[in-house]
């Protein structure tokens, strides 16, 4: 039996594993490297009540990691990606792979490496 | 006496209704059993308060039903209010510890020493620092609480206006009446409005109204 309601499929590429605000946020934070909050509130123009809860679940999540500053009286948090971009897609297309198979079987498998022969 | 005496006689005593009384005393032990298992501190209360009363009610009608020996239901009674004392007063005690350990709480006067000297000025409570980036400040039991966010976002004189704030329910609370305090934390979902005027109030007092002001402008609602 095929799981069809396990298939999503769409254009948006990273927006569509993503929320729209964590693709913001990792674009910003692979492009930049390590940013604080005002920086990352500042790059994506997203204010922050919108980002501060984003950031709290990537960093359950595990895609980025964060340390806690302080300097000069002031705390601040300072962001690092933890996968890079090309990590984060081979991560994404192996889970879209995955569940390709899981729904479709031999017949994903199939098709798979007909598409590569193509190629 | 020994006590399946007692028991033989209390069944015989209390007759037909004593399926109708100790069906509320498992009620009662059912609903304390669940108060200890809720996570939600909120919710582990209203449960405790209405497993108390209904405990209560069932040792009211054995003490009003009975005619005969009192001798265990009188050691019953003792026992349920020992235990349940020291769950109150455990509840209340370990309120603030629970969200210590839930939220990975820190002193804050390890990150910024003069938050806790502040405080210290004001009312005697612990200041805590959390893991987040959502701006947010609260009070629970004699600890304050505020995430890093909060601390990001906040220069010196906006967070003494939301320690002073804070300070101020520790000191209304400490001064409130046990059981007055009980029901606030069991039945009021969120803070009373008034008492927010007045913590307000008392932090313009202590760090000044541009200060309140500019931190309720950057915080509005976060901290309660
Ligand atoms: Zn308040």
């Amino acid at each position: 039996m095929v799981k069809l309601d396990q298939i999503n499929i769409s254009n948006d590429g990273l927006t569509k594993f993503f929320s729209p605000i964590e693709a913001a946020i990792l674009r910003a934070l692979w492009s930049e490297g390590e940013m604080t909050t005002s920086e990352l509130t500042g790059k994506t123009n997203i204010p922050l009540t919108s980002v501060a809860g984003t950031l709290d679940r990537l960093v359950k999540a595990g895609y980025t990691t964060r340390r806690t500053e302080s300097i000069n009286g002031r705390v601040r948090y300072v962001y690092e990606p933890v996968l890079s971009e090309e990590e984060a897609a081979s991560e994404i297309t192996t889970k879209i792979l995955d569940s390709l198979v899981q729904a479709f079987g031999p017949l994903a498998v199939e098709n798979f490496s007909k598409y590569s022969d193509k190629k | 006496m020994n006590i399946l005496g007692e028991i033989s006689c209390y069944g015989q005593c209390l007759k037909s209704w004593a399926l109708f009384v100790s069906l509320f005393f498992v009620m009662s032990i059912a609903l304390i059993t669940a108060s200890l298992m809720l996570k939600d501190p909120k919710k582990r209360l209203q449960t405790f308060v209405f497993a108390q009363a209904t405990g209560l009610f069932a040792v009211a009608a054995t003490f009003y039903l009975m005619n005969c020996s009192e001798m265990l239901s009188l050691y019953l009674y003792f026992a349920y209010v020992a235990i349940s004392t020291i769950l109150i007063f455990g509840t209340l005690r370990y309120y603030d510890r629970l969200m210590i350990k839930r939220l990975e709480a820190k002193p804050a006067g390890s990150i910024l020493k003069w938050t806790q000297e502040f405080v210290d000025k004001l009312t005697s409570a612990r200041v805590y620092y959390f893991d987040s980036a959502v701006p947010k400040a609260f009070a629970a039991g004699r600890s304050i609480f505020i995430s890093i966010g909060l601390l990001e976002l906040l220069d010196e004189d906006e967070l003494k206006a939301v320690l002073a704030h804070e300070a101020w329910h520790i000191r209304h609370n400490s001064g409130m009446p046990f059981l007055s305090q009980l029901a606030l934390m069991a039945f009021s979902s969120s803070s009373e409005p008034e008492l927010e005027d007045q913590a307000d109030r008392f932090a313009a007092k202590i760090a000044g109204n541009t200060a309140l002001y500019s931190a309720r402008n950057k915080v509005d609602k976060v901290f309660i």
